[in-house]
């Protein structure tokens, strides 16, 4: 308990939070918290159902939800590396060689992070809380109320946080590897629902006792009562809620204090120890997190010759035919860039998370919901995953088309890369072919889930083309104006943060739009709300505007990254001819032109036809 | 042959980091001396093509550097002070990559590139070894690696030995020396004076945007000849010194301080020795008698 108050204690906590406070993730949950609930206060269920949205049964339910949605992932976000970051900056030998106990360390490392998870789930109820306030049209609302959204908060949510928090936070700092964390993060909801499906036989007491996220709650104990009942209804914790509460608590204790008698400050030796006696390892930490040992640079004397006798033995290198003019010359550059760009982007720590909880989310919505046929059964189940999938790709293309783009200067490669002869059109486009090669392979996964599920429900017949139909006219173009917009925004705003923010409101400007009816095909790229699979695969008579719109979408694209290769701040010529001929900069203009032409025109057919 | 004329650049802060650099450099190694702040970073980047001067002409074997590019880059080799890798890929998939953007589209030929280079700068056993778990030295010996792809003609070298430990400097020294074929010109940028007196044929001091001096490290030493001073003295006396004396530097030593001087009206006074002169004292000289002057 001395550790709670101690100095060092303190100063560590502080640190900690004042490092979230410099990150972006903290504010991009709290954005994606208050989001989240807006959406299920104003487009939940409570309106249909005649639920009061500030009733203590409401409350309960979506916090339980929002518990269940975003407690695993976001919680090893925060809390999987705090500790794995000191050792990978190399801080730790500073602040272990201060009077820092090893409580001291892991509790305000712990408690600062938590204390940061808990502001950013506390936007999710405040939110709520604020929400009252106002009403939509047939919308219940019980008179203002206050400590429910206080209580019931701490109750579910942050005794429940508490344990994934220590679990997450125990997992990384042991094993130093943040992969592992989001692994378990990942494989939380198929343990959870096999979990579940295990103690559904259980009595209800047993269910609720068993329960770490209390998730069944509203259902176990109200389901069948009617709104009035519920809206009306207080609801106190009983002796099972208040046991599975303590039982939490006390796993989370537990598991604290394995590790503090686990933990170590200093260096694995004996996995060096391992390493160097030849022994194969399985390490799943990426090279640069270990002490690399080369045996020919170990500081015993090699060789009783001086060094520099030593390395004045001459390699001749070989004449080599070097070809960058040329079309095929700038492809191959293009190409050597992509494969490395695409290699990079599927070495990012997050995608081991989000591929899998992208394709579980989309399987499980058509395996758990009915899927009604629209034209036909494949045509249906495509559109659903189109639905579910395009929040996932504008993420996908705004985070990963920033990481690309930035990731050149942020690893300092960047003076290296521009002084080679590669057109600018190869180290830009490479990253846009990259996250869009990333998202069409997230595409053809889910795709493929959806096929199963199809498949396992019995839903025949299946046909292929409409599938393909389906994400070749609404996806790809819509994925391929993303990425392009991501990268034009990179390029004009230079910074990566800032884009991120300039994209979140222009997506959240186009929802809430959209949302209010205003989704005109002009200013809507991606066609959000405006395709049915009648039009598609059905013979609907919205067929041929769709393909025109599509042309309208791609030739906004190609102005776009014809823009981006515009403002790109590397400089490689000056004029807009070379000699005789158009220089690269003459040809990106002449393709903006051509294609803002395309548009306008495309354009004009859009709008006296839709 | 590297020529710059007349080369200028102001940050828009107002900071006029090159003052109209004129130079003209023939093949083997070159060094470019000065301390922190004196423009050498910034001369390399437009040498790179990565900067736009505000005026002045840079041409290597008649290629204009500044308006062709892309010309230029086919020609270049650069090693920036402050560089990184991606820590993911292997040195070998880093120098391939690299190959690939310079244009040598043979896979067999890239492959013996790669192979030869990564065994002349002594990576040959690291090269499936993530570049991510790469010391200090090895980074920098595969950097140097990378700019000698495509037959140089002029190789950047900016400030490569700072941080590297006296084994990995020794190793670098000699590959630099090495690479400095008959037709390219290998223009390091130092503020360390004894990489200049180990490597380079010709050198410049380069202060406040300006070359304040153009030499060879031979004919600099002979310039120093018989004008170098040294005495120990107390360290209270130094400022007494350094107001009667052209004092070039002071190092502690063994209690006392050494005082080096330059004076060249023979012995200062009696209690002066005359010393073997160094590369450092001329660098010191200069750059003092610049500070006085200003």
């Amino acid at each position: 308990m001395n550790a709670l108050v101690s100095q060092p204690f303190v100063a560590v906590f502080r640190t900690e939070v004042l490092f979230n406070l410099k990150r972006v993730a903290p504010y991009a949950l709290m954005i994606l918290f208050s989001g989240n609930a807006l959406l299920w206060w104003g487009w939940g269920p409570a309106i249909t159902r005649g639920w009061a949205v500030n009733s203590d049964f409401y409350i309960i339910r979506l916090f339980c939800g929002f518990s269940f949605l975003t407690l695993p992932l976001f919680i090893a976000v925060l809390m999987g590396d705090p500790v794995i970051r000191d050792f990978r900056t190399g801080v730790d030998p500073l602040i272990f060689s201060k009077p820092v106990s090893r409580a001291e360390y892991l509790l305000g490392k712990f408690f600062g992070n938590f204390f940061v998870l808990i502001c950013c789930q506390a936007c999710f109820a405040l939110t709520l809380l604020v929400l009252q306030g106002f009403a939509k049209p047939g919308m219940i609302v019980l008179s203002t109320r206050l400590w429910p959204y206080f209580q019931h908060f701490f109750f579910f949510i942050v005794v429940s946080s508490l344990l994934f928090g220590v679990v997450c936070f125990t997992v990384g700092t042991l094993t130093r590897n943040v992969k592992i964390v989001y692994a378990l993060a990942v494989s939380f909801y198929v343990v959870y629902i096999a979990w579940q499906t295990s103690i559904k036989g259980l009595p209800v007491r047993w269910r609720i006792v068993l329960d770490p996220l209390l998730f069944n709650i509203a259902a176990l104990s109200f389901e069948g009562r009617r709104a009035e009942w519920l809206n009306q209804v207080s609801i106190s914790y009983d002796s099972d809620m208040i046991i599975n509460r303590v039982v939490m608590l006390a796993v989370s204790l537990l598991c604290l204090t394995l590790l503090y008698f686990r933990f170590s400050t200093t260096e694995r030796a004996k996995a060096d120890d391992l390493a160097s006696s030849q022994m194969s390892l399985l390490n799943l930490a990426p090279p640069f997190e270990r002490l690399y040992h080369a045996p020919e640079f170990s500081h015993a004397p090699e060789s009783s010759e001086p060094v520099a006798e030593r390395t004045a033995e001459t390699v001749a290198l070989p004449q080599v035919a070097q070809v960058t003019k040329g079309l095929r010359a700038q492809l191959t550059q293009f190409a050597a860039a992509l494969g490395v760009e695409f290699r990079l982007l599927l070495a990012e720590r997050s995608l081991a998370a989000i591929a899998p909880l992208v394709m579980f989310l989309c399987a499980f919505e058509l395996a758990v919901y009915e899927v009604a046929p629209e034209a036909t059964y494949s045509a249906a189940y495509a559109r659903r995953t189109v639905d579910a999938l395009l929040l996932f790709l504008f993420g996908i293309a705004m985070f990963y088309t920033g990481e690309s783009i930035h990731r050149d200067r942020e690893t300092r490669i960047e003076p290296v890369l521009w002084s080679t002869p590669a057109p600018n059109f190869a180290l830009l486009f490479s990253k846009f072919a990259a996250t869009l090669l990333l998202s069409l392979s997230l595409i053809t996964l889910v795709g493929l889930a959806a096929v199963a599920v199809q498949t396992y429900k019995g839903h025949a017949p299946f046909r292929l083309q409409d599938y393909l139909a389906t994400y070749a006219l609404i996806l790809v173009p819509s994925v391929i104006f993303m990425v392009a917009a991501a990268i034009v925004l990179n390029v004009l705003l230079r910074d990566k943060y800032l884009t991120y923010a300039v994209s979140l409101a222009l997506g959240g400007a186009f929802y809430y739009l959209a949302g209010q009816g205003y989704h005109h095909p002009l200013y809507n790229p991606i066609l959000y709300q405006r395709w049915t699979p009648f039009d598609l695969v059905g013979g609907g008579s919205n067929l041929s505007l769709i393909l025109i719109h599509r042309v309208y979408c791609l030739a906004l694209s190609v102005l776009l990254l014809a823009l981006a290769l515009l403002f790109f701040e590397r400089k490689s010529t000056g004029g807009l001819s070379d000699g005789s001929r158009l220089s690269s900069k003459g040809w990106t203009l002449l393709t903006a032109t051509t294609s803002l032409l395309v548009a306008v025109l495309t354009g004009f057919i859009i709008n006296s036809r839709a | 042959m590297l020529e710059i004329t007349g080369l200028a650049k102001t940050y828009p802060s107002g900071v006029q980091a090159l003052k109209g650099i004129d130079l003209t450099i023939s093949p083997g190694v070159f060094g470019l001396l000065g301390p922190n702040g004196a423009g050498k970073t910034t001369l390399m980047k437009i040498l790179a093509t990565l900067l736009e001067p505000d005026s002045g002409r840079v041409a290597v074997g008649g290629v204009d550097f500044i308006n062709r590019k892309m010309v230029a880059r086919r020609m270049l080799g650069y090693l920036p002070q402050d560089f990184g890798l991606y820590p993911t890929l292997t040195a070998e998939q880093t120098l391939n990559y690299f190959a690939r953007l310079k244009g040598v589209t043979d896979a067999k030929e890239r492959a013996a590139l790669t192979g030869a280079l990564l065994e002349k700068v002594n990576l040959g056993q690291a090269r499936k070894q993530a570049v991510g778990g790469f010391s200090g030295g090895m980074r920098q010996r595969l950097g140097i690696a990378q700019a000698l792809i495509g037959q140089p003609k002029l190789i950047i070298v900016d400030e490569p030995t700072a941080g590297l430990d006296p084994e990995e400097r020794n190793r670098f020294h000699n590959l630099l020396s090495e690479i400095a074929a008959d037709d390219t010109v290998v223009l390091l940028s130092t503020h360390i004076v004894s990489d200049v007196s180990n490597l380079c044929g010709q050198m410049a001091i380069i202060r406040r945007g300006e070359i304040i001096a153009f030499s060879t490290p031979r004919a600099a030493l002979r310039q120093m000849t018989n004008v170098i001073w040294e005495t120990n003295a107390r360290r209270e006396e130094v400022a007494t010194l350094k107001s009667r004396f052209k004092v070039i530097s002071t190092q502690s030593f063994e209690g006392q301080v050494r005082v080096r001087v330059f004076s060249e009206q023979g012995r200062p006074s009696a209690d002066f020795q005359p010393v073997v002169p160094t590369l450092e004292d001329y660098y010191f000289s200069l750059v003092n008698r610049a500070e006085s002057v200003n």
